[in-house]
């Protein structure tokens, strides 16, 4: 991705935008809330085009959604009148698959997932946790080589949320993929990310980009490493420097 | 709500009906029969003409004319209200137009469609069609932009066609608000059938009406107006029963 901007009208969301992301790697992208990181996913999905710059994936400009890129969604985009089974079912469905092969597949992602023994279930009889993890199968079961993840579990409340997000690193160690983790939460971009881009700014940009050097795989104990409280701080201080700022002038 | 509380409701319910039937009665042994005719003579009457054929011939004929009318409406609505949703410019330049028809009382254009088309069985499915198509294509457009943009975005995303988007997410989501246009459309297109019965060439339960009023048969009129009557009690309660039958994932808040 490079010199990536994108403006809607007068509004200039981001611009500038610099980055790459190496294969089976994982970028956290962290920013405050409206400051475009959906507008970049969908960017980098080719669902909407950028300004200016241009964004390549395995040497080609992407303009519309491309084979091999999924993505899991901040309002899970579940179809509430298909069952689980179907929901997780309609990439593939799409992508062309045989009946036996659907019979054949989306149980073991229905599993992976652990939703197993709600195929039935209609997303408004299932808890927000639940439902993710139905937005998560259907990405994963077309199997993607690149993930793209718009906040996938900001959504949830906060105990769900936990334990998603060792599900996830779970299910990233059984089949590892590129992917680009988007949050607002800190904790999170750190646990998940091998680098934490913070995005900052109006218009947005690039204004760091933080190596995160914690052992994989990562599970509960990576939590309570003193490496994992720095590199939190270090986000934390970069993601809030301005903040805090302007919350002084406020109180002088 | 209790066994208890059920039974006193059906019992007000039919206590209700007697007290109606009563009522009918009395009131029909008390007046001209140039004007009300009594229960009994309206359920004799209902049963001679059930006898001589008389009345499934036209329960028939006025059906047939309902059904062409509604089927018509509902073929034309429903696909065009979703392609009225999806595009936008379509939407823009007919809007006005479709308010307007909506709006407006379309027993007024019976006249105009009268000179237009004279007195044949096209002109009169023409006007339950256009009693019963607005609902139609009112509730599906207003359904079908309220899809929220996310899905379209989800369908896009894994690389949907155009056509395959309208037959997993437009059509699905849109079906049960179409439903209540038809449920809607039912309601109107048995207005329109009467109004098309009575005004343009006389056929069907309308004639009925006509014919017992003309000739001071009270209890013939009554019966023609009672089948009707229970017909669209009919036709709304298998309308209501489709409508929820379609819309089991509205349970769902987004
Ligand atoms: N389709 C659009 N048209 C106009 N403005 C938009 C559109 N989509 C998003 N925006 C604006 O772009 C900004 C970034 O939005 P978004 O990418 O959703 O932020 P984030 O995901 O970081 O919370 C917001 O100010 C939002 O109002
Ligand atoms: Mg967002």
């Amino acid at each position: 991705m490079s010199g990536a901007g994108k403006r809607f009208s007068k509004l200039q969301v981001f611009s500038d935008v610099e980055l790459e992301v190496g294969e089976r790697e994982v970028l956290a992208i962290i920013g405050p809330s409206g400051c475009g990181k959906t507008t970049l996913l969908r960017c980098m999905n080719g669902l909407i085009p950028l300004t200016e710059g241009e964004i390549t994936m395995e040497g080609e400009a992407i303009t519309s959604p491309r084979e091999g890129v999924a993505m899991v969604f901040q309002h899970f985009g579940l179809f509430p009148w298909k069952t689980v089974f179907n929901n997780v079912a309609y990439g593939l469905k799409l992508a062309g698959a045989t009946r036996a092969q659907i019979d054949e597949k989306i149980p073991e992602y229905i599993k992976l997932v652990g939703l197993s023994g709600f195929e039935h279930y209609y997303p408004y009889q299932i808890s927000g946790g639940m439902q993710q993890r139905c937005g998560l199968a259907r990405a994963l079961a077309v199997e993607p080589r690149v993930l793209l993840m718009d906040e996938p579990f900001g959504a949830v409340d906060a105990q769900t949320r936990e334990i998603l997000q060792f599900e996830m690193l779970r299910i990233w160690e059984s089949r590892p993929t590129t992917m680009v983790f988007v949050t607002h939460a800190i904790d999170e971009a750190v646990l998940m990310g091998d680098r934490v881009l913070v995005l900052k700014g109006r218009p947005s940009t690039v204004h760091e980009i933080v190596e995160v050097d914690l052992p994989r795989p990562r599970n509960r104990a990576t939590l309570l490493l003193p490496r994992f409280a720095e590199l939190r701080e270090h986000v934390w201080n970069t993601l809030m420097a301005d903040a805090r700022q302007a919350e002084l002038e406020v109180i002088r | 709500m209790g066994s208890e509380a059920r039974w006193a409701r059906y019992a007000t319910v039919i206590v209700s009906l007697l007290v109606g039937a009563a009522v009918w009665e009395v009131a029909g042994r008390y007046t001209s029969d140039a004007f009300w005719a009594t229960l009994s003579s309206t359920l004799r009457s209902l049963f001679d003409l059930l006898h001589s054929g008389v009345l499934m011939r036209q329960v028939a004929s006025s059906f047939q004319l309902y059904l062409s009318g509604l089927s018509l409406a509902i073929l034309v609505g429903a696909p065009a209200g979703m392609l009225l949703a999806r595009v936008r410019w379509l939407r823009v330049a007919l809007e006005n137009y479709i308010m307007m028809l909506y709006a407006t009382p379309m027993v007024a254009l019976i006249p105009f469609i009268l000179s237009m088309m004279g007195f044949g069985f096209a002109p009169k499915v023409l006007v339950v069609f256009l009693f019963a198509v607005f609902p139609i294509l009112y509730n599906t457009v207003e359904g079908a932009r309220s899809i929220r943009p996310e899905l379209i975005e989800v369908a896009q995303s894994f690389r949907s066609s155009e056509w395959r988007l309208w037959f997993d997410v437009m059509i699905p989501y849109t079906l049960p608000f179409t439903m209540t246009g038809i449920r809607q459309a039912i309601a109107r297109g048995l207005v329109g059938m009467v109004a098309a019965e009575f005004f343009l060439s006389p056929s069907g339960l309308g004639q009925m009406i006509m014919m017992g009023s003309q000739n001071f048969d009270t209890a013939g009129m009554l019966a023609a107006i009672l089948i009707i009557v229970l017909l669209g009690v009919g036709l709304m309660d298998l309308g209501r029963y489709i409508e929820n039958r379609f819309a089991a994932w509205r349970g769902y808040k987004p």
